[in-house]
């Protein structure tokens, strides 16, 4: 068996290298914000609050502060970024095929799309059960 | 502190997933990686059941009154101290490998190490009993 690479699979290779290098930056950013806007989230809605969690108005009042609905908005964002790219980091680890990870891009591009689109309509849905 | 490579010992498993369990002779960054990953997964599934729990208010007072009956039932309590410690790991460590991947505090990684689990551990334990006690 001839142990060579083709040019092709090399070039495809040395792409998903950089790729890699890109989305680690983009995942230590969010997570570097996150720390902060998570800390902020946690105090705000469970160490300030008598026993520990709202209660339904006091969720939706909260929510209908204008600076905390672009905050809590911000949140699912770079929670979801930072999930789907942690997760990615974490399969590639396994080391899957050149094909494999294509499909694997995809996959955690839909979900995390998906997951932001729902949370992003979740906050605006709240906001409505308070107008 | 050393990540998990894959390995060319013969006496570890060549498999990268066995390898992450295998702990044998394993250093103190090592243990401090796979923590790291076995939050980040926890958290990942967390972050996905959080929005369901929320999606409870578009159902309006009772189904939110339902969910806090069982939020503050001494089970969940315990469960939000094992969140909690898997947020401030996450947190903590992650800060630390962000910056020591951007080249920050790369020769002095072991002490940032040490600092921000000192710091993670009074977090912690303040935070749990807050929990128990708010």
């Amino acid at each position: 068996m001839q142990n060579t690479v083709s040019r092709r699979s090399l070039e495809q290779m040395s792409m998903e290298r950089d790729r890699s290098g890109s989305l680690w930056i983009i995942q230590a950013f969010s997570g570097l914000f996150l720390v902060f806007i998570l800390g902020m989230h946690m105090i705000a809605h469970h160490f300030i609050v008598e026993e520990g969690l709202r209660d339904y108005q006091q969720v939706l009042d909260y929510v209908a502060n204008p600076v905390v609905f672009v905050i809590e908005i911000l949140f699912v964002i770079l929670a979801t970024t930072h999930a789907m790219l942690g997760t990615r980091a974490i399969i590639l680890d396994l080391r899957p095929s050149l094909g494999a990870t294509r499909t694997l891009n995809w996959i955690l591009g839909i979900i995390g799309g998906l997951t932001i689109a729902y949370g992003i309509w979740l906050a605006f849905a709240l906001q409505r059960l308070v107008g | 502190m050393d990540q998990i490579q894959p390995t060319t010992d013969p006496a570890r498993p060549r498999n990268p997933l066995k390898s992450w369990f295998d702990v044998r002779g394993r250093k103190v960054g090592t243990w401090a990686f796979a923590l790291n990953r076995l939050t980040a997964i926890g958290l990942t599934v967390y972050l996905f059941m959080h929005l369901i729990v929320l999606s409870t208010l578009l159902g309006g007072e009772e189904g939110w009154n339902t969910f806090l009956a069982i939020a503050r039932s001494p089970l969940f309590l315990v469960l939000d101290v094992v969140l909690l410690f898997g947020v401030i790991y996450h947190a903590l460590n992650g800060t630390r490998v962000a910056l020591v991947g951007m080249g920050f505090a790369a020769r002095n990684h072991k002490t940032l190490f040490w600092v921000l689990s000192a710091i993670g551990i009074v977090l912690f334990l303040v935070g749990a009993y807050l929990i128990f006690t708010l």
